[in-house]
């Protein structure tokens, strides 16, 4: 039995927002929905916790049925976008507050809190307010006030979006780390991408009101079911260029409709466009999948090589983006952050074509 | 702008200032030093500026008369009873349209509220008079003027506590369901506090109208009930008037406002301030 489960919600106001959406979060598992701000995300987290009432569809907690339960009853813990802690209050009452909430006697809570603070390193905070501490430190005490609730689901809300990087790696590993989150079930929303491909052990990616694909992470990535679950995942974002099938001395090619690029498809790909009406195909082609070859350096095993010219070189640390222009088309590739080749503007790439992503131009969907 | 004309402006602007300050204050100057002279001084046709004998004697003339006393207890019953309710009502009806616009009548609603005191209060004041004489509280009584006052300070408490209760951030109310309080319990220990400096300001705006209100209260009270703003007027008799009583008595009357107020500023400013600054 799922622990929670979501059949085909609805909610909209003057629009739909939730459309017949399912989902479930399995007994201790770290679920991820991951999609453009205005997906609907925040307000998949509201329905759930009670603080919005669902047109239609049902919310199960442990299998019994909370759609209509108000939120003091249903026992599920949420940490908010803005953290919403009690500015009146000191960290050490904001973290005990659903403890009080359920008249616990004061030792027991003074007990809890410090736990859950020392886990949290926000033990020397306890007195202050929330006022007095670092953006990171809201966060973690939002953090607490949720774990030491020992609720049946926890959701969070985008909560470390709106750190800084080095807290938001920090705070990353501690997701990771913080058992109680893995062991009843979370449901966390997030539009960052390497945030849901890292922590979650299941993403979902939404897209008008619904889950377009729910699966782990390396299934989402290596097959997107749908061309917006490409684009959704992977930073610098996939290649996607609109082609059209041909055929030339026995060979299959794609033919990209702008400009004059030719790619070559191997025989399980050309089966699986085998039987279409539509000659039409929409190709991704991820940028790690595009390499930049040294001068006279021979092409990889099953790669492709194409001409082209790099227009724009971003490095970044640890890599680097390079935006070429091949036969009239860009393409985006990730290469080494000092490649060297780079003062060259002429060059030629190898693409990886077994990792070709097709899709079916009007619907989206995977071929 | 050069060094000179900085310190002009600055000059200028600085005894602009002090002819504002000294105009306000001047009556203010004026009812102090006539309370402290004799009933002959007030009436020289070359007024003095300074008392030429001190004489406290007028204040103990005022509370020599028990009536007195009792008009300024009845005044202090009176606004405060008023406050009470006024702030009460306009704290439950301020949370429901900021809370709850749609179900508690919308932007009109809360407009048309804060409409009533827009009119001028002299249209309504006779036909107020006839419908309180039918009410089980009738007139010349403590409840006819609190509930009365409620016409004035019930729009303003709701407007005021509207606009601090949208300022107060709904998540914090979310959050507080989820740690399991009920939507009432989670008002009292978490919004509330957070609008309690406005409630404050608001309490003292509504406390000094009714204190202060002469209008209503000459025409609804006067024999079991008397408010001191309907008492000093009388020291005005038909042949002469008895400034240095009359004095005396409103400065008696001034003391509890203004120690409220300079007690309480720290609220007032932020209550004033509209939501401008945010707790």
């Amino acid at each position: 039995m799922a622990r929670l489960s979501i059949e085909g919600l609805c909610k909209g106001w003057d629009f739909p927002v939730l459309d017949e959406l399912d989902l479930q979060v399995e007994e201790g598992e770290f679920f991820i929905v991951v999609g453009p701000s205005g997906a609907g995300k925040t307000t998949l987290l509201r329905l759930v916790a009670g603080l919005e009432t669902a047109d239609a569809g049902r919310i199960l907690l442990n299998g019994e049925d909370v759609t209509t339960v108000p939120p003091y009853q249903r026992g599920i813990a949420m940490t908010f976008e803005s953290y919403a802690l009690y500015p009146n209050m000191t960290v050490f009452k904001n973290i005990a507050s659903p403890l009080v909430a359920r008249k616990l006697d004061r030792h027991t809570i003074e007990q809890k809190v410090t736990a859950v603070a020392k886990l949290l390193q926000i033990d020397h905070l306890l007195d202050r307010k929330p006022g007095e501490i670092s953006g990171g430190q809201k966060q973690r005490t939002a953090l607490g006030r949720t774990l030491v609730a020992d609720p049946k689901a926890y959701l969070l809300d985008e909560p470390i979006s709106h750190l800084d990087a080095k807290i938001r790696h920090e705070l990353r590993e501690q997701f990771q780390t913080l058992e109680a989150l893995h062991t009843v079930g979370t449901l966390y929303v997030t539009h960052d991408y390497s945030e849901a491909l890292a922590l979650g052990d299941r993403i979902g990616v939404m897209g008008g009101g619904k889950l377009v694909q729910t699966g782990t992470p390396r299934e989402l990535f290596d097959f997107p079911s749908h061309a917006f679950v490409a684009q959704q995942l992977g930073q610098p974002g996939i290649n996607l260029l609109m082609t059209s099938l041909t055929e030339d001395g026995g060979k299959t090619y794609l033919r990209s409709r702008d400009g004059n690029l030719k790619l070559i498809l191997d025989e399980e790909q050309r089966q699986r466009l085998n039987g279409r009406s539509n000659a039409e195909v929409l190709l991704g082609i991820r940028p790690q999948h595009i390499r930049i070859l040294a001068p006279r350096q021979k092409a990889p095993a099953k790669h492709q090589m194409v001409d082209a010219r790099i227009e724009q070189f971003q490095p970044l640390g640890s890599m680097g983006i390079a935006i070429t222009r091949a036969h009239g088309i860009d393409l985006k590739a990730l290469t080494p952050p000092e490649a060297a080749h780079i003062g060259a503007q002429e060059v030629r790439l190898a693409i990886f074509s077994p990792a070709f992503h097709l899709f079916d131009p009007i619907s989206g969907k995977r071929i | 702008m050069s060094e000179t004309n900085y310190k002009l402006v600055r000059g200028l602007l600085l005894a602009f200032l002090g002819l504002w300050v000294l105009l306000t204050l001047a009556p203010f100057y004026w009812q102090i030093i006539t309370a402290f002279k004799s009933a002959a001084e007030t009436n020289l046709t070359v007024p003095t500026f300074w008392p030429r004998e001190f004489f406290p004697e007028n204040f103990v003339a005022i509370f020599a008369e028990p009536a007195n006393f009792s008009a300024l207890v009845d005044s202090f019953i009176i606004a405060t009873g008023n406050t009470v309710l006024s702030v009460f009502l306009g704290t439950l009806a301020g949370y429901a349209f900021a809370r709850f616009p749609a179900q508690a009548g919308g932007e009109n609603l809360a407009f048309w509220i804060l409409s009533n005191r827009m009119f001028p209060p002299v249209a309504i004041l006779l036909p107020m008079f006839f419908l309180f004489d039918s009410m089980p509280w009738g007139t010349d009584s403590y409840m006819s003027l609190i509930i009365l006052y409620l016409v004035f300070n019930m729009p303003l408490a709701t407007w005021l506590m509207m606009v601090f209760f949208r300022d107060a951030p709904r998540e914090l109310e979310e959050a507080a369901y989820l740690d399991g309080y009920t939507p009432f319990k989670a008002f009292f220990k978490i919004t509330l506090p957070l609008v309690l400096p406005g409630m404050i300001s608001v309490s003292i705006l509504c406390w000094i109208f009714a204190w202060n209100e002469y209008l209503f209260a000459n025409l609804f009270v006067g024999t079991a009930v008397k408010t001191f703003t309907i008492v000093i007027p009388t020291f005005t008799q038909g042949s002469q008037t008895l400034w240095n009583l009359q004095m005396a008595f409103s400065l008696i009357a001034m003391i509890p406002p203004v120690t409220l107020f300079i007690l309480l500023r720290r609220y007032m400013v932020r209550g004033l301030s509209l939501g401008v600054v945010k707790g």
